[in-house]
């Protein structure tokens, strides 16, 4: 009983994240005509037309590659910065360490579009207008936030003695993070990871700003770039929605079964 | 500790991620905070310093205390219903055994879709003449065009969207919890909601705390979603103080008065933030 | 954590790649960059168009740029850019409701040679009187965008009804082939609080003779444009033509509506008719188009859309920028591009030229509209009245307040804008 409600339970909210989603892809491979009509909910007849037009029509390809780029670039620097910095704030003793948390924190509580602008004059002054490096910096510098956050809980959980017996035994400062911290904390690694990886894969409003040809184009750009004068071409956008958002759910699938079979292997202990 | 502190500098593991956040954003921070004190905008002649008159002005604005009260209802509910479908959602995950990492991925798919496309989509998705909702439940409710449904509307669409992100954090928390803890309350005789209640969720606090916080912020912060479902319509009804900063400041193009609009965000989610650590510090205790 | 180092100093090196310019112009030729949002098919029409310039005028190249189509977001991006003085490009296509705006905030050159006196008739008026700011003119009008009346013919030839010339028939058509068609909305139009719904209501008033603006003076708040609004209110909420979703309807989904078949009249923009006239579309062959309707007593009213040239006040090539404006403006310019894209160009002398006529013959129809149509109050501080208005009319259209009061209060708060510059 308790495992058939447990079922309906996960149906009912898969269904739940999945139906719009579902929508969209049915919507991708409706043929134009039928594009907007109600009845029929699934289409007569299946056409990839929307799926070839976002690619003919634009270098969506290199686009997705950019984004790729960016996002992979800004997960590592956010990961690479964020992870020593929220060591640090939760194993070693840091005089002030509310107070740093607390302005990390505040750094992310201005709406993106007040700093837009000056960040634009700053870029563009740095000679860094139209550059996928403009993305990374800003991306990361919003990012690290979280990262900060989410990973200095994680360490916090960590027994202390851990650490210590590390260095003890010699392991280096940046050894120690390495070998033995980081892989307990591994689930904590992952979310940060991913939700830095999709927030820079997703951001629109400084893509918009700080870029302005196909060279720097990042994903969201690009299918802002979709829609003309007046129409809206809803087959292309949803063929673009379902085509750059499952490498996020693989990507997400995968780091997810590496962390659990490592959990399951032993790594987390008592 | 005399051990960490005789081997280690704080300071080395700190410098690299500050010196980052300090030179990308100390100078457009500090710029915001300068120009909410001036009156600047290309149609006004020359900036000039005016004080805190800026503040003044939105204190007596009455779209201001329109946005402000749409956003907060918008903050409270949509975080509310984030934080709970999200524990939900986690909980569910982390007691599956087969096909976890199929689940996990399947989750963040919400998440995982650009807004833009998922604002257009939900917009198209709520249209009362054409939208799938109508369709299928068989009625006529105009979503997004009534001021009595479009905000919730919009919140519907939000949570939908930002259970993942909750759901996410606080299954990386419940993974993290050891499972002699577990364990041992089993050889109690604890029941599982007393587990859940007197176990996990304390654990669970400062983690719940953290996507509690940055979902705050993000939902104070809320405006491509809004924007692209209802511009802020029908009547202001679903204007948020992003959406009404974003309209001062670059279609009334008035610098000054959107930065004190947005410095007002600041201070809203920085209480929000204050009230949220006081009480955890009293739920802990 | 030594492991990611030299992958991520490699990531890094391969970011910043973009960043040098892989494609550095010829020594000795300008640059021009050309900005504008994207226009609907393809791009390679463009692109040709804009390679004979530069086989025109050696020593200029011309890269052009697309922004998204939207007009919020090119607005934002130029408010961005040109407050910074930035020289990123030289020549930018403008929304017709900005140009007093940017002309008076200093971002725009003024073009009185592109377009002197003379030649000003060779365009439609009401374009040129949108691109004069104080008696001078900063952007050449590129092409051109009114509201339409779109009905279904075949529905009225059924229930034997004439193609409406006032509002109140077309309010009482729409109630008798409501009642006779079930599942047929009667009119629709464009009702979200954004932009197109000012467009709208301005038809209103103007056909009543009514204003907003006049000499610099708010005359928003007077009887005729009261009595406007009310009908446009009574559509919805009396008349029940309109269905009450308007407030969410904007270009896209009004269309959509008409498209599928479900809707007896429509107010749009131009663009619409192509899709109607698409042997797949539901409703082909079953479309008129006509001048919007008017009150008893006034005249139909369009309110005017369109795009026109700018030369950016901080271009490093400001010579070259006007030599691209010129170019793109005139005559056999805009005819291509007409041709390939089926925009509507603003010069007249276009819509009697046999060759386009013979392509897209519904210019002809287009021509009596754009003679017409009326642009929106020209004011450097247009998008602040706009908004304004955007809040007061859906508040009239949600039925959330009278024409009275909302045009009361709008018309305060547009006194108070005007008056805070003066």
């Amino acid at each position: 009983m308790r495992s058939a409600l447990r079922a309906a339970g996960m149906a009912l909210i898969i269904g739940y994240c999945i139906a719009p989603f579902l929508w969209q892809v049915i919507t991708s491979l409706k043929p134009a005509a039928e594009l907007v009509s109600l009845p029929p909910l699934i289409p007569t007849r299946l056409t990839a037309e929307h799926y070839a037009a976002i690619f003919a029509g634009h270098p969506f390809l290199r686009i997705i590659g950019n984004s790729a780029l960016v996002a992979a670039c800004t997960t590592l620097l956010a990961l690479g910065l964020g992870a020593p910095a929220a060591f640090a704030l939760s194993m070693l003793q840091v005089r002030g360490r509310a107070v740093i948390l607390a302005g990390v924190l505040a750094i992310s509580m201005f709406p993106p579009v007040a700093t837009v602008s000056p960040l634009f004059l700053a870029l563009n002054a740095l000679g860094l207008h139209d550059t996928l490096f403009a993305l990374v910096i800003t991306y990361t510098t919003f990012s690290l936030p979280l990262a900060v956050w989410l990973l200095a809980n994680f360490f916090a959980a960590l027994p202390r003695e851990l650490y210590a017996a590390a260095r003890v035994d010699g392991c280096t400062a940046c050894g120690a993070l390495a070998r033995v911290v980081l892989p307990l904390a591994a689930p904590g690694l992952l979310a940060a990871g991913l939700l830095t990886f999709i927030f820079a894969w997703n951001e629109l409003l400084f893509a918009l700003t700080f870029t302005a040809t196909e060279a720097a184009r990042t994903i969201p750009v690009g299918i802002a770039l979709f829609p003309g004068l007046h129409e809206v071409p809803y087959g292309e956008i949803a063929a673009a929605a379902v085509t750059v958002t499952l490498p996020v759910v693989v990507l997400a699938t995968v780091f997810q079964r590496r962390i659990v079979e490592g959990l399951t292997a032993g790594a987390v202990k008592g | 500790m005399k051990l960490e502190r005789e081997l280690d500098r704080p300071l080395w593991y700190l410098l690299p991620g500050g010196l980052l956040l300090a030179a990308v954003t100390l100078f457009p921070l500090g710029y915001v905070l300068w120009l909410s004190l001036q009156r600047h905008s290309p149609l006004h002649g020359p900036p000039r310093f005016i004080g805190l008159d800026n503040y003044l002005r939105l204190a007596a604005d009455e779209r201001f205390w329109n946005a402000l009260w749409n956003t907060v209802y918008f903050a409270a509910v949509s975080v509310a219903l984030e934080l709970v479908l999200g524990l939900v959602i986690a909980l569910m995950i982390e007691r599956t055994s087969r096909g976890r990492a199929l689940f996990y991925g399947v989750i963040l798919l919400p998440w995982a879709v650009p807004t833009a496309v998922s604002a257009r989509m939900w917009e198209w998705m709520y249209d009362a003449q054409i939208g799938v909702l109508n369709y299928l439940a068989g009625v006529h409710v105009n979503w997004l065009g009534s001021p009595g449904w479009a905000l919730n509307a919009a919140i519907a669409m939000d949570v939908w969207k930002s259970t993942p992100f909750v759901a996410l954090l606080l299954l990386a928390g419940l993974q993290s919890i050891p499972r002699d803890v577990y364990r041992a309350a089993a050889v109690d005789g604890a029941s599982g909601w007393t587990v859940l209640a007197r176990i996990t969720l304390p654990l669970l606090a400062p983690v719940m705390l953290v996507a509690l916080v940055f979902r705050t912020i993000d939902a104070f912060r809320v405006f491509d979603s809004i924007y692209v479902l209802t511009g802020g319509g029908p009547a202001d009804s679903t204007e948020t103080l992003s959406i009404y900063a974003y309209k001062v400041l670059f279609q009334g193009l008035e610098f000054g008065y959107g930065s004190a609009l947005a410095v007002s965000v600041f201070v809203c989610v920085a209480l929000a933030a204050l009230c949220y650590a006081q009480l955890m510090r009293k739920a802990l205790r | 954590m030594s492991r990611w180092a030299p992958a991520l100093l490699l990531a890094c090196a391969a970011v910043l790649l973009p960043a040098c310019d892989a494609d550095g112009p010829t020594p000795g030729s300008t640059v021009v960059v050309f900005k504008h949002g994207k226009l609907f098919g393809d791009a390679a029409p463009l692109r040709a168009l804009l390679d004979e310039f530069e086989r025109l005028h050696p020593g200029i190249m011309v890269r052009d740029e697309t922004l998204p189509a939207g007009s919020d977001e090119q607005h934002q991006f130029y408010a961005i850019n040109l407050q910074a003085n930035s020289p990123a490009f030289d020549v930018l296509a403008v929304d017709v409701i900005w140009v007093a705006e940017f002309a008076h905030a200093g971002w725009l050159h003024e073009l009185a040679l592109e377009l002197p006196p003379q030649e000003r008739s060779a365009f439609f008026p009401g374009p040129i009187e949108a691109v004069t700011h104080q008696g001078r003119v900063y952007a050449v009008p590129w092409f051109v965008d009114a509201g339409l009346l779109y009905y279904r013919k075949d529905l009225l030839e059924k229930h034997a009804f004439p193609v409406p010339r006032t509002w109140d028939e077309l309010a009482r058509t729409a109630q008798a082939v409501m009642a006779r068609e079930p599942g047929i909305a009667g009119f629709v139009w464009q009702g979200k609080q954004y932009e197109g719904l000012v467009c709208n209501a301005l038809e209103y008033m103007w056909s009543n003779g009514g204003e907003v603006l006049s000499a610099g003076r708010v005359v928003l708040d007077t009887p005729r444009n009261r009595e406007a609004l009310a009908f446009m209110a009574d559509l919805v909420h009396r008349y029940r033509v309109t269905p009450a979703s308007v407030t969410s309807a904007t270009e896209e989904p009004s269309r959509h509506v008409f498209g599928q078949g479900r809707a007896l009249f429509l107010r749009n923009w131009p663009y619409a008719w192509r899709l109607f006239q698409d042997p797949r579309s539901r409703v082909y062959g079953k479309v008129g188009v006509t001048l919007l309707p008017h009150f008893e007593g006034g005249a139909s009213a369009a309110t005017l859309g369109g795009w026109q040239l700018a030369v950016n006040r901080h271009s490093r090539y400001p010579e070259a920028g006007r030599k691209l404006v010129r170019y793109l403006a005139s005559v056999p310019a805009q005819k291509r591009l007409a041709l390939a894209y089926g925009f509507q160009p603003a010069r007249v002398a276009l819509y009697r030229d046999p060759e386009l006529l013979a392509a897209q013959p519904f210019l002809a129809t287009l021509e009596r509209v754009f003679a017409a149509a009326r642009p929106r109050p020209v004011t450097p501080y247009y998008v602040r009245v706009s908004q304004v208005l955007q809040s007061e009319l859906s508040a009239i259209v949600a039925g959330l307040k009278t024409p009275e009061a909302a045009l009361a209060a709008a018309a305060r708060k547009l006194r108070e804008i005007l008056a805070d510059e003066a």
